[in-house]
């Protein structure tokens, strides 16, 4: 079947797709948008984590028919052009990434959290982030970076 | 494999009788990883995520009727004073990534016995809506139930929603997991006390289907029924006497997650609390809160 | 070139690939674009032991858009050294979900259903997947990874028990454990000709490389592997994985680029684990805390494919100097996939065992823990004789106190509550071992001022890539702006693995070396760089083999705070701190983030991880992230990792320890002996779940909340 949807702002047709598929299989398979990560296809690690239509899911779990017509925004369409978003330069200076593959899912479930959060309590942090898991940095430049982006507020745009 | 994607509830529920063996799609939380590990190949999946009558709430006489497409995250937001012990449940499923996509709705129609929307709806006298093109019916929660992810369900059939009255007391729900977050339960248990009326109780992830404590529904009933006005602590025999009754409904087995034995003393624990707690706040005049 | 710069290492540059990273534009092993690729889909074993009496490929080969089904019935034999590694060689199955057959399909949705439409027939064999106690089959292999004696023996561990004033006798468990990366295990292969270009995923790019030309016959020179970006390892991706061998098997199938992911349920079969352990531990001391004898016994497991038998009892000889020494591994060949490498093999479970004994032997002494450790500080290495080239254990452990606020306290087990919680505190020391290992670097200079180092070495997400700029920055005296480190390539020179925490050692010492050479090079031409640049190389093979006799150990002391609910058995860690003397630390930002992320893993081994055998049909049961449980945020809370400076001139040219491992070594040890003083009573099965705690509850004497 055909699947429509914006992606990052641009439309997207996607041909052929499978009706058992993914959200996370047309954008990384067919649209040629890596950054959100397959790891386990069962909402249980975060890696996948996308915007549709304004809200954090797992595009793992979202089937590709249930995105036609929405607006998905991965974190590939975060930066502004070679500005990044703060969230992912608080990433970068508080040392919040190692392997990077669970990277994609939290800077953008942490970029909702502080949307709807701007200064959020450590507690509501790990809870709001209890869905990406990281079996790298054991958390702490994780939460160092959210606290930096939530004292920047909207600053540190680089 | 046909993706149906129906904009109206009847266009729903025509496309379900005309293709019985077409799987419901909402948040996808179970079915798509059913779909994804290979473990379910449907001839069709039907996506009931573009309804938008799935999608509303309402007060319907003096009770609630709630889409099948209300998602945990709008429990929590839009219901948590009306449903408490619910809207407690709804918090505790998974991430905020599953709870912006799951639904109780969903939640019935995968009828897992570890579902954490069933103990509060057992202990708060839910009945579920199923409507097919030959009409519309309601079934009690404990009823709706026929085994493990097995449910009344007919073919023709999809959940349109759920009744329930909005609390009356105080509610909770409480579970116990291996990890503090994103945990399958282990167990648990949701309390629901409707001053002057009775008790309703819900247990989790202890037995085949979600299931309701009867002997301890009835036996907490009866002391309470002279206590609701007077306010008084509660005698520890008593809580202790419907702990135990909590655990003896149950119908726990060994798995991975925990054994038999563990989940009945988890019951008993988790029992005498939100007793407690619920009857501090009865005692102190509050709805409750959980 | 400047040379009054101040120096890099040390400092907290930020990860050099950071920005790939948080964009989404650092490509994975399956996310590399080739036309026309074709998907595979492995079938995995549905028995634990017995023989394939047939494979009837014909449903599978009528689903649109198959291409081939590979199985032992059509595929060519693969040479090389590892069994695991042969697939589809024969019609013997040695544990369930080991890979059977192969799908190759137009799409990933075609390779996937007609994988399930692959019929296999088996003749099974009755199978035998559960480590215990005393084994029938249990034996005493040659040696232990890498090369250790199996048995080692000082002194008269027997007599010197007996004649001991104060004895502990205890057996500890460990389940087995599963590395889970993030990123699944993947491959894109592509044959050009008789050339294949593996995009792996993988910790060493040059073994991968060595592996695959072997398997199909090639020259290494034929064989190139590519592997900038890895998400996560942990031993797990150190040997090469049935993956890379199928997807370049697959695409020589069907002369088209070929792609696999393992699904993270297929990971738990065929990617490697740590081995479930037994160990008895037996300590004698005389009535001051002096140890006079130390025996260590360890059970453990193999398969029947090929021997792997664990080093756990080897940090035994060389931690504590009693002078009556016994430590022996019997290892027993199950139905099971072949252990593998789990971060800090060997250490991580042994010193868990020993650490707790430690804590049973100072409670038995009426001794502080840290006081009894510091009592039994070898003044050489015991096993060896060897003088330590560095040994701060005793530093770590006092420096640790007065951080965590050990001072004063109460050592009487289960009378401290807060609410329904027990609290207790525990500590337990760390070691992991400081090597190096052969490689080669390139280091060029361009006219245009910059900098380029080559060396296939991996960045498995440690931050070697950053430490390395680091390294050759302050090797040429520039800054790390001008210098480009190309890594994660067999093209590139020959390096050893990301593993054993030697990475940054053996890679940073072939790029310190290339460096200085380059310098030379430099200073010889007058400072002038040529038109086409300069170029100077180094192998460190030679500078290994010469490298004096010490024992060479990194060492760390980790503190935690438990709360125990005795109503639920619940068992929370509000506070963790390690504090480590690895030497000098290259990057302070990467390197407390690689301490605490094995902390955290160690945690997670104490309470949480657990790799549950099926008896019944082979293979594990909980083969998922919803039922194997990765610590999730909400998991931990205070975290800290402290290291004391180091200056150890018999390492390398950086005066480094590796850092990788060594975090995970002693968590559990010390969660657990907290969960003693908090409870007063001991737990010697990991992981201390819930039930087993309440298990023991009345002797908590918690259980009416």
């Amino acid at each position: 079947m055909r699947v429509e949807l914006t992606v990052n702002g641009e439309p997207q047709v996607a041909d052929d797709v499978w009706e058992g598929e993914s959200l996370l299989y047309v954008l990384r398979e067919r649209l040629g948008l890596p950054g959100a990560k397959n790891a386990c296809e069962q909402g249980e690690c975060g890696s996948c984590t996308v915007y549709l239509d304004g809200t954090v899911v797992c595009a793992c779990l979202v089937a590709a028919g249930q995105a036609e017509g929405a607006e998905v925004v991965t974190v590939e369409g975060l930066a502004d052009g070679d500005a990044l978003d703060p969230v992912q330069r608080a990433f970068l200076d508080a040392g919040a990434v190692q392997c990077g593959f669970c990277t994609p899912g939290l800077v953008v479930a942490v970029h909702d959290l502080l949307a709807r959060t701007p200064d959020p309590a450590e507690a509501d942090v790990r809870e709001a982030l209890a869905g990406n898991l990281c079996r790298c940095t054991g958390y702490e430049h994780i939460l160092a970076a959210v606290r930096l982006a939530a004292e920047r507020g909207g600053e540190g745009r680089s | 494999m046909r993706f149906l994607r129906p904009h109206t509830w009847a266009e729903a529920l025509g496309a379900k009788a005309e293709f019985p063996d077409a799987l419901p799609l909402m948040g996808g939380t179970d079915v798509m990883v059913d779909v994804n590990f290979g473990r379910a190949r449907p001839n069709a999946l039907l996506d009931l995520t573009a309804i938008p009558e799935l999608r509303t709430w309402a007060p319907d006489g003096d009770a609630l009727r709630v889409g099948a497409g209300v998602t945990y995250a709008r429990l929590v937001s839009e219901l948590a004073d009306r449903l408490p012990a619910l809207a407690a449940a709804s918090r505790t499923v998974g991430s905020p990534q599953i709870r912006n996509r799951g639904t109780a709705g969903g939640n019935l129609g995968s009828a897992s016995p570890a579902g954490d929307a069933h103990p509060p709806l057992l202990a708060g006298g839910a009945e579920v809506e199923l409507e097919s093109v030959r009409g519309a019916r309601r079934v009690a929660v404990e009823e709706f139930f026929a085994g493990p992810k097995r449910s009344v369900l007919e073919p023709d059939e999809l959940i349109a929603g759920f009744r329930a009255r909005p609390a009356t007391g105080p509610q909770y729900f409480a579970k116990v997991g291996t990890r503090n977050a994103m945990v399958i339960a282990v167990c648990s248990f949701a309390l629901a006390l409707r001053p002057g009326e009775g008790v309703g109780t819900g247990i989790g992830s202890a037995g085949p289907t979600p299931l309701r404590a009867y002997a301890a529904e009835e036996f907490l009933a009866g002391e309470l029924a002279d206590r609701w006005e007077k306010r008084d602590a509660l005698p520890g025999p008593v809580i202790g006497e419907f702990a135990e009754l909590v655990a003896g409904a149950a119908r726990p087995i060994d798995d991975v997650r925990g054994t038999a034995d563990y989940r009945a003393h988890v019951l008993r624990v988790l029992a005498r609390r939100t007793l407690t707690w619920a009857w501090a706040d009865h005692c102190e005049g509050g709805a409750g809160c959980a | 070139m400047t040379t009054d710069i101040e120096r890099v290492t040390g400092t907290a540059l930020d990860r050099v690939e950071g920005r790939d990273k948080v964009t989404g534009l650092a490509r994975y092993a399956y996310e590399y674009p080739a036309d026309d690729i074709a998907y595979v889909v492995p079938v995995p074993a549905a028995i634990a032991r017995g023989t394939i009496t047939g494979i009837d490929p014909g449903d599978a080969l009528a689903v649109p858009g198959v291409l081939t089904v590979l199985s032992f019935r059509n595929a060519p034999p693969l040479a090389g050294n590892d069994p695991e590694l042969r697939i589809f060689s024969s019609d013997r199955v040695s544990y369930r979900g080991q890979m059977v057959a192969a799908v190759v399909a137009d799409t990933l949705e075609a390779a996937a259903e007609a994988a399930r439409l692959v019929h296999v027939g088996y003749d099974a064999e009755p199978h035998d997947v559960l480590l215990r106690p005393d084994h029938p089959e249990a034996y005493v292999p040659e040696k232990v990874n890498p090369s250790f004696p199996a048995v080692s023996e000082q002194g008269d561990v027997e007599a010197a028990l007996g004649d001991a004033a104060v004895t502990v006798d205890t057996t500890y468990t460990t389940p087995a454990y599963h590395n889970n990366a993030m990123e699944p295990h993947a491959t894109l292969a592509v044959w050009s000709g008789d050339r294949l270009t593996a995009y792996d995923s993988n910790q060493g790019s040059s073994t991968a490389r060595d592996m695959l030309a072997a398997a199909f016959g090639l020259e290494p020179g034929q064989v190139r592997v590519v592997s900038p970006h890895v998400g996560g390892g942990f031993g797990s991706k150190g040997t090469p994985r049935p993956q890379i061998v199928l997807a370049a098997l697959a695409a020589r199938a069907v002369g088209r680029p070929a792609k696999v992911a393992l699904t993270r349920q297929h990971m738990f079969a065929v990617t490697g684990y740590r081995t479930p352990s037994i160990q008895r531990v037996r300590l004698g001391a005389d009535a001051s805390g002096r140890m006079t004898a130390l025996a260590h016994e360890v059970e453990e497991q193999t398969s029947t494919l090929k021997e792997f038998a664990e080093q756990t009892a080897v940090p035994s000889r060389m931690m504590y100097a009693a002078p009556n020494r016994l430590t022996t591994h019997r290892v027993v060949a199950l139905d099971v996939a072949t252990p593998s490498w789990m971060r800090a093999p060997g250490e991580c479970p042994g010193m868990y065992a020993l650490e707790s004994a430690m804590d049973e032997l100072a409670v038995a002494c009426g001794l502080d823990p840290i006081e009894l450790r510091v009592r039994n500080e070898p003044e050489e290495d015991p096993e060896s004789g060897l003088p330590w080239s560095s040994r701060n254990v005793v530093a770590c452990l006092r420096e640790g106190a007065a951080w965590f606020g050990w001072a004063g306290r109460d050592p009487a087990p289960g009378v401290r509550r807060d609410g329904r919680w027990l609290v207790g505190t525990g500590v337990a020391a760390s070691t992991y071992p400081a090597r190096r290992r052969p490689s080669e670097a390139t280091a060029r200079a361009t006219a245009d001022g910059r900098f380029t180092v080559r060396i296939a070495a991996a960045d498995i997400g440690t931050g070697s890539r950053t430490a390395l700029t680091q390294i050759a920055a302050d090797a040429l005296g520039v800054p790390p702006e001008r210098v480009d480190v190309r890594i994660g390539d067999s093209a590139l020179p020959t390096a050893s693995l990301a593993g054993g925490s030697m990475g940054t050692a053996s890679w940073g010492s072939a790029v310190a070396m290339a460096c200085v050479r380059l310098r030379e090079r430099l200073d010889g031409a007058g400072g002038e760089v040529p038109e086409d640049g300069i170029e100077a190389r180094y192998d460190t093979a030679d500078d290994i083999k010469a490298d004096a006799a010490y024992a060479r150990h990194a060492f760390g002391a980790q503190f935690a705070e438990v709360r125990v609910d005795p109503g639920t058995g619940e068992i929370r860690v509000p506070r963790l701190l390690g504090v480590f003397a690895a030497g000098r630390i290259i990057n302070a930002k990467t390197a407390r983030s690689q301490f605490i992320g094995g902390m955290t893993m160690g945690l997670a081994m104490a309470l949480l991880e657990e790799s549950v055998p099926d008896a019944e049909f082979g293979g594990f049961l909980n083969h998922d992230l919803a039922q194997y449980h990765v610590p999730a945020n909400a998991d931990v809370a205070n975290i800290d990792a402290r290291w004391i400076e180091e200056d150890d001139p018999h390492l390398n040219p950086m005066g480094s320890k590796g850092i990788g491992e060594i975090g995970i070594v002693g968590t559990a040890a010390a969660i657990g002996n907290a969960v003693h003083h908090a409870t007063g009573v001991r737990f010697r099965d990991l992981p201390i779940r819930p039930d087993r705690v309440l298990d023991r509850a009345p002797q908590i004497g918690g259980r009416n909340l």
